[in-house]
């Protein structure tokens, strides 16, 4: 311990200043709270964490940290906005596009002004880094050039240190997308839709193949010769083109194993007033959280795709229940003993996730399984588990079994 | 593996904690704590876990305000002993820095400087604040951060997935009062709808 006092010396004897005392200008423009509330409005279906932080010593660290929630649950870790809301797109379901019939005033940052907002929210806590999407502007290039510019002022000039994530733009340069590489954590190209006829319903004025699939082609192959620590991911509207829960998982195998995609997002569509779809249906939130846990089975669980195709219905959709459960029903033909089975078979039972998995293997090594409050300890969620479970030999009786 | 290696360390920190428990604690590993249903293991794992999700909660959520370009400060009134824990987790991101983190009866303070962290505890944050600003001189206060903050808060909302359980099960009150919160406490307004399923 050592006194206020010498506290107080050291920091003013320091010149080091991580953040520059530019912030602190008198003279800098006070923001516009309209402009931040119309620009981060524009951002709320978004969805992104900040979820491969950097530590001390350069490592990717694998959680990121929530600074706040919004009262539909959904966590605050970044400050996400739009650069700008001008958008010569007509996208039939964004409130941004040109195709919206209830044009509202259009807004725009200038790099510093960003840049600036951005390490005053991060200095205080308020957020763990920037996720900075746009509207096209006059043209995507130089729309592009002035988001990396933002990236370079936080980076260069005041050595911040927090999360970096740049939405690439539909049809930006090749040298815009490696500069924005160069200097984010995570760049990411929204796929929106799953196919070029869906596309064309959504968006008649992006093409897919080449103003998307093409981007992401790109940044997969940048990704040889720049460290992008947090990869590229992407996002889909869910249901904004009537397209199935098979055809969007077809997608999204495609872009897991073809484009080396780190992960998918899925906000499900909610129609807009004054936009082309604002009678359409909105799509049940509970249709988005089925499509996690089908995404999470393939990549967190290691499902093989064909094990998830038991989840999809005859018209490809999946039911609002635990596609886990549906998939063991149909694949786990005899009950598992925890006793003896492997980790790929523990984890094929519904309330066995990969940590309880782990435990279960760990125990067993100096331990004998013998009753289900072995297994609660372990963190298994035993009602759910229970039926496909076999316990010291003793099974519980479902109804099916009755019926048999 | 949730239970760390240096599990002592958290346990140490833990209100509740006294001499017994940590001599306890000592002849155990971490994998045991993990996965034993031995009375004394489960109640060490939940100390345990108790501290983690406070340390984890108070680095995302309590609120720096700037005075100067110098110094940082905060409300922070945690439920286990981290205050100096969380003052140095702050004193690393905002290096050459002094971090100032307290309540009413007791403060932390840390600045992480060439390398080194220099920490000192005292009274109430106020004092400390006074403290310094009479060692440093006067100093430019608030930014307007806060409303930056409000504004921006109030734009991610999307009313049609309002989810009052979720927000309350991730920010839990006590939380928001350890952290000194009051942009998300207030906006918080609800009704008795809210807390039953909607069709």
């Amino acid at each position: 311990m050592v006194t206020l006092e010498k506290i107080a010396h050291l920091a003013l004897g320091s010149s080091f200043d991580p953040l520059g005392a530019g912030l602190y200008n008198a003279e800098a423009e006070r923001p516009d709270f309209d402009k931040i509330a119309a620009l981060g409005k524009g951002t709320r279906y978004d969805v992104c964490s900040s979820n491969a932080i950097i530590d001390d010593l350069n490592n990717v660290v694998k959680s990121g940290i929530c600074h706040s929630f919004t009262h539909d649950g959904r966590c605050i870790s970044l400050f996400k906005t739009l650069y700008t809301n001008w958008c010569t797109h007509q996208c039939n379901y964004c409130t941004n596009s040109a195709a919206c019939s209830d044009q509202s005033r259009k807004f725009s940052y200038a790099p510093e002004e960003l840049a600036r907002i951005t390490l005053e929210l991060y200095r205080t806590n308020h957020i763990e880094g920037l996720f900075l999407s746009s509207g096209s502007g006059a043209d995507e290039d130089s729309t592009m050039e002035k988001m990396v510019e933002t990236a370079r002022i936080l980076r260069v000039r005041h050595n911040f240190r927090g999360y970096i994530h740049l939405k690439i733009l539909p049809g930006a340069s090749l040298e815009s997308i490696r500069e924005a590489m160069e200097l984010s954590d995570r760049v990411s190209v929204n796929l929106e839709a799953t196919s070029q006829s869906h596309m064309s319903e959504m968006s008649p004025t992006k093409d897919f193949q080449n103003d998307i699939i093409q981007r992401q082609r790109y940044v997969r192959d940048l990704m040889e010769k720049i460290t992008l620590p947090a990869g590229q991911t992407t996002q889909l509207v869910v249901g904004g083109a009537g397209e199935s829960d098979q055809e969007i998982f077809q997608r999204i195998l495609y872009e897991y194993r073809e484009l080396g995609i780190k992960r998918a997002y899925y906000s499900a569509f909610s129609p807009i007033s004054g936009t082309p779809f604002e009678s359409r249906k909105k799509e049940p939130l509970w249709r988005e959280h089925r499509l996690y846990q089908m995404d999470w089975l393939y990549r967190i669980y290691r499902f093989s795709p064909g094990e998830i195709e038991h989840a999809f219905n005859d018209s490809g959709f999946l039911s609002n229940s635990d596609p886990k459960v549906a998939i063991a029903r149909k694949v786990l033909e005899l009950a598992v003993d925890p006793a003896s089975a492997s980790y790929a078979e523990l984890i094929r039972v519904p309330g066995i996730g990969p940590r309880s998995a782990s435990k279960i293997l760990a125990f067993r090594m100096h331990n004998r399984i013998s009753k289900r409050e072995d297994l609660a300890n372990l963190g298994v969620r035993i009602k759910r588990a229970g039926p496909f479970l076999k316990i010291n030999g003793w099974r519980e009786a479902t109804l099916d079994r009755w019926l048999k | 593996m949730r239970v760390p290696e240096n599990f002592v360390f958290y346990l140490s920190a833990h209100r509740g904690c006294n001499d017994h428990l940590l001599a306890e604690a000592k002849k155990m590993n971490a994998e045991y704590v993990e996965l034993s249903s031995d009375p004394k293991a489960v109640l060490i794992r939940r100390m345990v876990y108790s501290v983690q999700a406070e340390v984890h909660r108070m680095r995302g959520f309590v609120r720096l305000k700037a005075l100067g370009f110098k110094i940082l400060y905060g409300y922070l009134k945690p439920e286990h002993r981290i205050g100096d824990w969380i003052c140095d987790h702050f004193a690393k991101r905002s290096p050459s820095t002094i971090i100032a983190l307290g309540n009413s009866n007791q403060s932390w303070v840390s600045l992480y400087h060439n390398g080194s962290m220099q920490k000192s505890q005292g009274a109430g944050i106020e004092d400390t604040i006074k403290a310094f600003q009479s060692a440093m001189g006067a100093m430019p206060g608030d930014q307007g951060i806060e409303r930056i903050w409000e504004t921006y808060y109030a734009s991610q909302y999307c009313p049609e997935r309002r989810n009052l359980q979720s927000f309350n099960h991730r920010m839990p009150k006590k939380a928001l009062r350890s952290a000194g919160l009051s942009i998300e406490r207030n906006a918080n307004g609800c009704t008795l709808k809210d807390f039953f399923k909607q069709e």
